[in-house]
């Protein structure tokens, strides 16, 4: 019976221990509630309380959330350019993508920046995450940032996933076959979720068109919302740093 | 809010009617939201795709030489006339689905670089020192590599290639099936 409790116990401290990450505080009761309220609220106030110089120190954080960050503007706008010449069908994809290489005046410039800036943020994200790890700064309060951060670096693993569909070469076309044939040997929700990311039973114009909107929209749109909280938990809770 | 939670949970007689209320309306919005993502996922999938129809007709069976090997590239299909008769065979390798490529020889690197390559269990052939070369697949993603009647013998695939239904037409072609697997030692006699 005691070990049961116990067992509670520790499942509600637990439980606690996650939303009052989420959730900084309770109902703004008293002026000292209401002060915190007001001081942790992104619309009340937007700056942090304080920013000690040795927080932001360079060679602490190395600058790799931001350079993240540089890079999917980077990406989000040489996309842009990218996407007045790319039709996502199998009849057109291949051929604008070579147009845009080759046609299209610094088409071949705007390609490789977005292709060079995509790798790069897969090891600008992968540096980010494990900086935060060895500094132990995904420890409280910061758990529930560590949380969407996670999310964050499997976007950006989405993101290059379902771009490398896009030029329609062999390479993608069996890259793709590949990964999804991956996911389908998941148990249970395997074949069915291949299904769902093909679109149909093999890698075609439904999948090319799908790839194309998660690449285009989805995906980032997401990705934006989750840096938008994430950004804003960083401000508010500090930088780990320099205590 | 932690606090409320856990009072809430360790004694239901301290709800309110407003908490109760509370309650009920964010219950009311957690099953709609499933139900919306539920939907959600149904829309996405597709109830009709608009594919290649996984049956089609080959040539004649006079076409098909006995002995020969017949890829058919756009359908990935390979079809196999021996002294039995037909089979097909689906063109998508097991291990994570590109697409074999025949070669009149897949074994006499392997022999000459000193791998051990297992006899075919089907048809019992063997590639030896005398006479390395045997006419199988290679998929070029991970370099799996079957004999000529889909055996695995190398490579990270884990099972042979499928055999699929081959039947006659009416007007006497080739009729392959390939949504039906069938048993490895399946034989159409013509």
């Amino acid at each position: 019976m005691r070990v049961i409790r116990a067992a509670i116990d520790e499942a509600y401290s637990v439980m606690a221990q996650m939303v009052g990450s989420v959730f900084r505080h309770g109902l703004p009761l008293t002026d000292k509630i209401a002060a915190r309220t007001a001081l942790t609220n992104f619309v009340l106030h937007i700056h942090p309380v304080r920013v000690r110089r040795s927080w932001i120190r360079m060679s602490y954080t190395l600058c790799l959330g931001g350079l993240s960050f540089f890079l999917f503007i980077v990406l989000t706008v040489t996309g842009l350019y990218l996407m007045f010449y790319y039709v996502p069908s199998t009849q057109h994809a291949y051929q604008d993508m070579r147009d845009l290489q080759f046609v299209v005046t610094f088409g071949g410039f705007i390609r490789n920046m977005h292709r060079w800036a995509a790798h790069a943020m897969v090891i600008t994200v992968w540096l980010h995450m494990a900086r935060v790890f060895l500094t132990g700064a995904y420890k409280k309060p910061r758990e529930f940032n560590w949380g969407i951060g996670t999310v964050l670096l499997l976007i950006t693993l989405l993101l290059s996933f379902t771009g490398y569909l896009l030029p329609w070469d062999q390479l993608s076309i069996w890259a793709v076959t590949v990964g999804t044939n991956m996911a389908k040997y998941a148990p249970i929700a395997g074949p069915y979720t291949r299904y769902l990311m093909l679109g149909g039973r093999a890698v075609g114009d439904a999948t090319l068109l799908r790839f194309y909107v998660m690449h285009v929209v989805g995906l980032p749109l997401i990705g934006f919302l989750l840096m938008v909280i994430h950004f804003w938990r960083v401000r508010k809770d500090g930088f780990s740093g320099g205590l | 809010m932690a606090s409320d939670f856990r009072r809430l949970v360790q004694d239901s007689r301290e709800m309110t009617r407003r908490s109760f209320l509370a309650m009920a309306g964010w219950a009311g919005f957690t099953v709609a939201s499933l139900i919306a993502l539920f939907q959600s996922v149904k829309f996405i999938q597709p109830n009709a795709t608009y594919e290649d129809p996984p049956a089609f007709k080959a040539d004649a069976p006079s076409a098909y030489p006995v002995g020969s090997t017949t890829v058919i590239i756009d359908k990935r299909v390979v079809i196999n006339r021996d002294p039995n008769g037909f089979y097909a065979i689906s063109l998508i390798c097991t291990h994570l689905g590109c697409t074999p490529r025949y070669f009149q020889d897949v074994t006499s690197d392997l022999i000459a670089a000193g791998t051990a390559i297992s006899k075919d269990p089907d048809t019992g052939q063997e590639a030896t020192k005398a006479n390395p070369a045997l006419p199988g697949f290679k998929c070029p993603c991970h370099g799996s590599r079957y004999f000529r009647d889909a055996d695995n013998f190398f490579g990270p695939a884990p099972r042979p290639m499928d055999r699929v239904h081959v039947e006659l037409a009416k007007d006497g072609k080739l009729f392959i099936d390939r949504s039906i697997v069938v048993d490895h030692h399946y034989r159409l006699k013509v």
